[in-house]
């Protein structure tokens, strides 16, 4: 056995010098042999058994890269898929081998033959395939950054590729750049499959010179053209406008059980069939189809993805239209059509099967959200979150359903639900959860200091009222103002981990990962050179073929044009996301000012507040909150001149306020974040109610109390009073307004009236003293 | 603002504080080391706080509990300089509050050690009663409230809370008697008679005492500042997340594992080989057939292109064949006409050239810089005039059939094709090129 092994360790090394002799091409017909049988028990599933054969396999070739990766990824299929952390150890020590033998045997062809340039076999030390899968790994793992980085080298040279691994390469990047919104990556990915297996958009459907794949694509799509009109109108039809409410839904899809399915073939069989290595370009065309409408749902260019969503109808006819169907319910969805997008949900027949029926749910939870059912919406959710962990328990188990395994994405969408069901605890839970994939993300960031300050504020009920201490009986009867309104909490049993410091982290956390892509954005100019390089290589070898296609009118989406309306909507993105990048910086430093003060942190509330009022277009409201807290934290740093300085910007007149903002202000705000397609939504239904803030006049009212307080604390005790009386009219019950009314009417003298201004205000609370609890 | 801690008194403290004012018996100092004794020094703060606010009313505590109670502020804070003490500004108000009996105004004094008042410590050895008792109001001067202020203003410490609403927080109790209509609440027919039943509105003063001592509080009355919250960042449609199913990423088996690389192997062996010699016609032809058939073998066929010009050399027809198969991408492609462009001209190299422009179409700037190439060639085989005749002639063919074929496009290299023309107008091929020129322009 052992002379066995040495000659055959000989024999890989001979067949590296690639000069085969008799005897090593009898190893090597075993080694393949061998090779084969452990690749159809893979296939089988029989996981032991392919195992058991690349144990020999490794004897006869030591430490062959290739059956060191094979037996990893059969090893992790065997383990039901659960130890992703060791299979990346696996292979990340498997691709470093082959690297290392890679140059290895370069240098020693170099040094055998000196000048004869010797050529080495390169597919024996190829580490593509290994790659991939690291890639593939992350993916599963929802570290996309990571994935995408790993996949990025085999894409710069993706023409040097195997036409399947180019197109499984392709595919992951589309899909990570899908989960990572980066239109900008996606586009660069899309234009080089459109161009190298564009078989959807006839621009190289005369031109089989350079395409293989595009044999008889030219009758195909114009016979697919007439039948899937009817077909379109047809799904259409069944849409009539009804109200939809959860139950009827359930019956709906009943019904839809009952009925005869549309020839429903499972989503998205596409890569199946690829690593069966025939795939047929009708697919391939389908599917690419579908991606440019992702896009454009991505990018919000409404207009076009109801258009190309069509176009995708019209090919997937007869045979899958699941994914078709599913997108244009996004669209409706996004256009806030609820009761179209339930039905195009429905039809498009996802909650049928296990893998994606927590998908369905989750979606149909999302429309529910937007029409502000709360309680639907939450059952959805996690039902939804119910078949995702099923699925993971299925057996035998499929990477696949692992990547079909969305419980973080759907967490973070319970997350926002139990947020705006003011349930801050269960909120920060699934946030945190939702942070392995939102991470770099700054609204989730946000979105927990969020949670923390509700927490807070639903903790301290006391603080919105003043608690008088009753002492004493009798004529000696005493009040004592508890004025130091909140009492400290019991933290840990009320809410959970959440605390302001924990607030503050989070509001930093959000305010760096924020100016790091607003610098990326200026830097990413060079970045799209790079992509806009690539495309030109591309299109030099089509340029000029795109005039030859004269095919109906399928046309007028399609070569040229194709190009430029993704462009044009992947620029349009790039404003979107800078204007939101912008809001959400506003609300971060307002938060952030806030949080600060609450800490007893002035200077640094001062600061935030400061970079606040200096943001270009900022909202009417946060500028106030930057006056407010601005003023606030200048006196708490004994600074009251600066301090009045911010509030009198309010002031008109000697001693008038005018409105901070207007209704409408506050309207314009919510609706610029909340919707940005061509048709406004509703503003009546949906997220309405998510936020709740003072009213013009309220705010109005904040600003007499304010300055109330500052006079009162200078000594100018009647101007004070004059101040807070017009506060108390607008502002009647509030707290913070009748505790300094009440210092004022102290300082000026007037104890009874303070006394009385207590007793009229609902919202004090008398407390006896302990002296009840005493023995005698 | 103003969270200062909540510190409240513990129940037995209290009672502790209440006997102690309640000795007016005893020495002071005996009362003092009481103090220390039954009290530990953390609680010390809070004593002191509701000492003080029990003190601004001026009817919760009768003269000798008044005098132990500055005592005991005192004392707390004796070891330090007076400015130190976070009481200062109540004592010195109270020492010159006029309404205030003389004789704690001018214990007071005492305490603060101003001017003359200096015998503290033979004044503590008395206790309460005797001292209001022995008091003697005419051997006494008061000085006013700015006088003392500005003694001890200065120096005072603004102590721990420094901003301004801390600084104007005000300590008062609320006076809220409970006594019927119309009675007046100061009578002492309210006080709690021993022995007989409480009426409506008598209180006892020692349980409101007690009452006040345990719940006072550290923070004083302050004017409070709105803060609204920021309201929710509005939840944008998108960040509800619509999930569409993904592709099936799965993971891939490497079945080139032990694969039998022999046919790639066969073409890579041939092509060893014709870099170095003319390869038979039947190896030629397999070669064409393997790169046919496997259209991303020519990426890993060996040639790359740094060896293109040797096999330019030998096999002319291959290096044709690969370069035509490379077409597909140009980053590689361009690397190999560079090659081209940089090797020494030769009939096969010209050769390679011209089949090249017919099969697919070159950059125009590879074909222009190609034909500079040829022509500076040719003027610099200056040394063998045969070899240069040769070169002369095989340019003058490409070029014409280059023209013939319309890949170029003359007017781009009139002027320099012409200059060559002339100068080798001795071969006849030049003249023959000349000519075609002519009836071109």
């Amino acid at each position: 056995m052992d002379s066995r092994d040495s000659s055959s360790a000989v024999a890989s090394d001979a067949a590296r010098d690639a000069s085969l002799l008799s005897e090593d091409a009898a190893v090597l017909s075993v080694t393949s042999t061998l090779a084969k049988s452990a690749l159809s028990c893979f296939q089988s599933g029989k996981f032991e058994d392919c195992i058991d054969i690349l144990i020999q396999l490794d004897q006869k070739q030591h430490n062959d890269p290739k059956v060191l990766h094979n037996m990893a990824i059969a090893e992790y299929f065997k383990g039901g898929c659960s130890k992703s952390k060791k299979l990346l150890e696996e292979l990340n020590c498997v691709k470093k081998q082959s690297e290392e033998l890679a140059s290895a045997a370069r240098e020693q062809v170099e040094a055998v033959n000196p000048g004869t340039n010797v050529s080495v076999s390169k597919d024996q030390f190829d580490s593509t395939v290994t790659t991939l899968n690291i890639a593939v790994t992350w993916f599963h793992m929802h570290q996309y950054t990571k994935s995408s980085s790993i996949l990025e080298p085999l894409f710069q040279n993706i023409g040097r590729l195997d036409e399947t691994i180019a197109l499984q390469i392709s595919f992951l990047l589309l899909d990570i750049a899908l989960a990572c919104h980066d239109a900008v990556k996606f586009l660069a990915v899309f234009d080089y499959m459109d161009k190298a297996f564009g078989v959807g958009f006839g621009s190289h459907e005369e031109n089989g010179s350079t395409m293989q794949l595009s044999s008889n694509q030219g009758s195909k799509t114009s016979s697919l053209l007439s039948s899937s009109v009817v077909a379109d109108t047809v799904a259409e039809s069944s849409l009539c406008e009804e109200t939809l409410d959860y139950d009827n839904v359930l019956a709906e899809i009943a019904a839809e059980k009952r009925m005869k399915s549309v020839g429903h073939i499972p989503a998205n069989n596409l890569l199946k069939t690829l690593s069966e290595r025939s795939f047929s370009t009708a697919d391939l065309k389908l599917e690419l189809q579908l991606y440019k409408v992702r896009f454009l749902l991505l990018t919000r260019n409404l207009k076009l993805a109801k258009r190309e969503v069509k176009h995708a109808m019209n090919i997937a006819q007869k045979r899958d239209s699941s994914m078709a169907l599913l997108l244009k319910s996004q669209l409706e969805y996004a256009h806030g059509n609820h009761q179209k997008a339930m039905k195009l949900l429905v039809v498009s027949g996802i909650h049928k099967e296990s893998g994606t029926s927590g998908i369905f749910n989750n979606n149909l939870g999302c429309i529910y959200y937007q029409l502000g059912k709360y309680e639907a919406s939450s059952q959805l959710f996690s039902k939804a979150l119910r078949s995702c962990s099923s699925l993971r328990n299925e057996k035998p188990v499929k990477t696949f359903s692992l990547s079909q395994n969305k419980s973080l994405l759907i967490t973070y969408n319970m997350g926002l639900l139990y947020l705006a069901r003011g349930e801050p605890l269960l909120a920060a839970q699934c946030f945190q959860k939702a942070s392995v994939v939102f991470c770099r993300q700054p609204l989730i960031w946000l979105r927990l200091a969020e949670c923390c300050m509700m927490a807070l504020q639903n903790g301290l009920l006391d603080r919105s009222e003043i608690r008088v201490n009753v002492v004493g009986k009798g004529k000696y009867r005493k009040l004592m103002i508890e004025e130091n309104g909140h009492l400290e909490l019991d933290g840990s049993t009320q809410c959970g981990k959440l605390s302001l410091p924990l607030a503050r982290a989070c509001l930093s956390n959000g305010i760096y990962l924020l100016n790091e892509s607003l610098l990326n954005e200026s830097k990413s100019d060079r970045e799209s050179t790079l992509s806009v390089g690539m495309n030109e290589t591309k299109e030099a070898s089509s340029a000029d073929h795109g005039e030859a296609n004269t095919n109906s009118d399928l046309k007028e989406a399609k070569g040229g044009l194709n190009q430029d309306i993704m462009q044009s909507s992947l620029s349009a993105f790039k404003d979107i996301q800078s204007r939101e990048k912008l809001l959400i910086k506003q609300a971060l430093l307002a938060n952030m000012a806030y949080v600060e003060l609450e800490l007893e942190n002035p200077i640094k509330a001062l600061a935030a507040a400061n970079s606040l009022l200096q943001l270009p277009d900022c909202s009417k409201i946060y500028v106030f909150l930057g006056h407010l807290y601005a003023a606030e934290a200048l006196c708490l740093l004994n600074r009251p001149v600066e301090a009045g300085a911010h509030l009198s910007a309010y002031l008109v007149g000697p001693d008038d306020f005018k409105l901070p903002y207007e209704q409408e202000d506050f309207d314009q705000w919510r609706m610029n974040t909340s919707s940005d397609c061509e048709e406004t939504l509703d503003s009546s239904t949906g997220n309405a109610r998510d936020s709740v803030f003072l009213k013009p006049e309220e705010a109005r009212g904040a600003l007499f109390a304010d300055l109330a307080a500052l006079l009162a604390t200078q000594g100018h005790h009647d101007q004070a009073k004059a101040m807070i009386t017009h506060a108390l009219t607008l502002l009647p019950n509030n707290v913070q307004a009748t505790v300094t009314a009440v210092y004022i009417d102290m300082m000026l003298g007037r104890s009874q009236d303070a006394l009385t201004r207590l007793k009229q205000c609902t919202r004090v609370s008398f407390v006896p003293g302990r002296l009840e609890v005493r023995a005698s | 603002m103003n969270r200062s801690t909540t510190v409240l008194m513990k129940i037995e403290e209290s009672a502790t504080v209440l006997s102690l004012l309640k000795s007016d018996l005893l020495p002071m100092e005996v009362v003092l080391s009481q103090f220390n004794s039954k009290l530990q020094s953390s609680s010390h703060l809070a004593v002191c706080n509701s000492l003080s606010m029990m003190l601004q009313d001026q009817k919760m505590l009768c003269g000798t509990e008044r005098i132990i109670a500055f005592g005991i502020i005192y004392h707390c804070y004796s070891s330090q300089k007076p400015s130190f003490n976070p009481f200062l500004s109540e004592m010195i108000s109270a020492a010159c509050n006029e309404q205030l009996e003389k004789s704690e105004r001018a214990f007071l004094l005492h305490l603060l050690q101003w001017n003359n008042y200096n015998n503290v410590k033979e004044i503590l050895k008395q206790s309460a009663v005797d001292y209001i008792r022995s008091f003697d109001p005419s051997t006494h001067d008061f000085p006013e409230l700015g006088e003392l202020q500005r003694e001890y203003g200065d120096k005072a410490d603004t102590g721990p809370s420094s901003h301004i609403f801390a600084d104007y927080s005000l300590k008062k109790l609320l006076h809220d008697p409970d006594v019927p209509r119309g009675c007046d609440p100061n009578s002492p027919e309210f006080d709690v008679q021993p022995g007989g039943n409480p009426r409506i509105g008598s209180g006892d003063r020692d349980e409101a005492l007690s009452g006040l001592l345990e719940n006072s509080t550290m923070g004083g009355l302050a004017p409070r500042w709105i803060r609204p919250c920021p309201p929710r960042y509005p939840v944008h449609q998108s960040e509800l997340l619509w999930i569409d199913p993904d592709n099936k990423h799965e993971l891939v088996w490497d079945d080139k594992m032990c694969a039998d690389t022999s046919r790639g192997a066969t073409v890579r062996d041939l092509l060893v080989k014709g870099l170095k010699m003319t390869l038979s016609p039947s190896e030629q032809e397999d070669i064409t057939t393997e790169l046919t058939n496997d259209p991303k073998l020519v990426y890993n066929c060996g040639i790359t292109a740094r060896k293109l010009p040797q096999l330019v050399e030998h096999n002319p027809q291959i290096a044709v064949e690969i370069l035509t198969k490379l077409n597909n991408n140009k980053e590689i492609l361009d690397d190999f006409l560079a090659a081209l462009v940089n090797m020494d001209m030769s009939l096969h190299s010209m050769e390679v050239v011209n089949r090249l422009t017919t099969a697919v179409e070159l950059p125009k700037e590879f074909i222009r810089s190609y034909i500079t190439n040829c022509i500076s060639s040719c003027e610099n085989a200056k040394q063998d005039k045969y070899m240069q005749n040769r070169l002369v002639r095989l340019v003058c063919v490409f070029l014409q059939s280059l023209i013939r074929n319309n890949i170029i496009n003359v007017k781009d290299l009139f002027i320099e094709v012409q200059a060559f023309c002339i100068e080798f107008s001795r071969v006849r091929e030049a003249a023959g090129l000349f000519r075609l020129l002519k009836t071109l322009e």
